[in-house]
């Protein structure tokens, strides 16, 4: 019986609570039955529940009027579209300069590479005799303008990771509050593109951007970290990764870099 | 087969929303915003504290309605983004608290609450509302948050499983041990 009443202890709580339905509840009302000391607990913590109906909170009316937690809610609604809108338009600006140099840069180079890939006719003239692909530009201002872009792209990587790392120390939102895990899947991802688009922007230009050489390896083993992290990830191990991202000063050092690149 | 959507039913003004269309704010929460300023209200135990988290809870449910997929009712689903934005609220205090006030801790509503106290305060302030705030305040976060879901919300016990991210068995078990520290607590309490 003690074995039997220990096993119904949870649900005798439960029943009281009203919160049993189907066989759980019919069986722990069997067993309530045949309990004397169980029914005693039902009876208490029923009187604890009626109790607890008493709680003003159950019954209480907003401060606020309905209108004017309307406008306040509509106002934080504007707010926040403002700050995606901002958001938005600061993105498509800072990335038109890039774009930019990067049609100017495809227009130049383009020529190039078709001549280059292209078979010659016999007899033609080789590209390092004559350039007819950019007439009108030496190779001293091509040289300046492939620099360019590459230390354009390079910036622009350099602050797409930090905002990675900003959002994965920014406390994410719980997946798990049960064993304290949070959401980190949309940085995971993130990261993961930065990486590949790595070897596009940093590695075809390496002479452009040497000085950036010790932020960029730092910041490829922290979103190389970030990558490998599962989605739903435990709180620590994102507090870990901050900690290691602020032992760094990572986000400092991106910041200095990125102005440096954008001169 | 998708249902009918009713004008001015909680999906027609959901699906509003999701469409960006903001006069469909004041109706939906003219329908739950008492429900969930109530709900707050349990678990913040402070009547401002309550007030923004309805708020906040609105501009989630305005940003997230696209996400919403119309299968479960609405109430639910705002309930879940309301206790949610409590539990978020109450541990960003904690955290205050913890920086501002390293010597002690100190109670939750005299150091959130300012001015003049209201009707509701008077209310809350009363012998039977504040012996339950602090007992409820005693309770470890989770067992708030599950007893909360089911005394004041009358949700399932599988609902509030859904609405805290919670196994069956740990809201249970939560629950059980919820209750029998309130009945320590409030011992000799009549209403």
């Amino acid at each position: 019986m003690i074995l039997e009443h220990l096993r119904f202890r949870q649900r005798v709580s439960l029943l009281a609570l009203g919160a049993l339905a189907g066989s759980e509840r019919a069986e722990t009302d069997g067993h309530v039955a045949r309990c004397e000391r169980c029914r005693r607990e039902v009876e208490a913590l029923r009187a604890l529940h009626e109790t607890l109906l008493a709680d003003p909170a159950r019954s209480a009316e907003p401060d606020l009027p309905l209108p004017a937690l309307v406008a306040r809610v509509e106002a934080k609604v504007t707010e926040t579209l403002a700050g995606r809108r901002a958001r938005r338009a600061w993105a498509l600006g800072a990335g038109l300069p890039a774009a930019a140099a990067a049609v100017l840069a495809a227009g130049l180079l383009l020529p190039r590479l078709v001549s280059r890939l292209l078979p010659r006719p016999a007899g033609s003239p080789t590209a390092e005799v004559v350039s007819p692909e950019a007439p009108g530009v030496s190779a001293a201002a091509m040289a300046r303008l492939e620099r360019t872009v590459a230390r354009e792209q390079t910036a622009r990587y350099l602050t797409d990771a930090g905002d990675v790392l900003v959002a994965v120390a920014a406390a994410p939102s719980d997946c798990d509050r049960e064993d304290e895990r949070v959401d980190v899947g949309a940085a995971s991802a993130r990261s993961r593109e930065l990486l590949a688009r790595r070897a596009l922007v940093v590695d075809a230009a390496p002479q452009s951007v040497a000085s950036a050489r010790p932020v960029l390896d730092d910041v490829e083993q922290a979103l190389r970290e970030v990558a490998s992290l599962e989605s739903c990830v435990r709180r620590r191990d994102v507090e870990r990764l901050r900690d290691d991202v602020e032992r760094r000063r990572l986000l400092m050092r991106i910041r200095l870099m990125t102005r440096e690149l954008e001169g | 087969m998708d249902r009918p959507v009713e004008p001015g039913s909680d999906r027609d003004l959901l699906a509003r929303l999701a469409a960006g269309e903001r006069e469909a704010l004041a109706p939906l929460m003219e329908r739950h915003y008492r429900r969930l300023y109530r709900l707050s209200l349990s678990y913040l135990r402070n009547a401002d504290d309550a007030l923004d988290a309805v708020q906040e809870t609105f501009v989630k449910a305005f940003q997230n309605a696209g996400r919403w997929d119309g299968s479960a009712d609405a109430g639910p689903w705002l309930s879940r983004i309301a206790i949610n934005v409590a539990i978020d609220r109450y541990r960003r205090a904690r955290r205050r608290q913890a920086t501002f006030s390293p010597l002690g801790e100190t109670d939750h509503d005299e150091t959130m609450a300012g001015g003049e106290p209201s009707p509701e305060r008077h209310a809350l302030g009363s012998e039977v509302g504040r012996r339950i705030a602090s007992a409820l305040r005693g309770l470890p976060e989770k067992q708030r948050a599950v007893f909360v879901l089911r005394h004041y919300q009358e949700m399932s016990l599988e609902e509030i499983g859904e609405s805290l991210g919670m196994r069956l068995g740990t809201v249970k078990s939560n629950l059980h041990r919820a209750v029998h520290r309130l009945r320590e607590r409030l011992e000799g309490l009549r209403p």
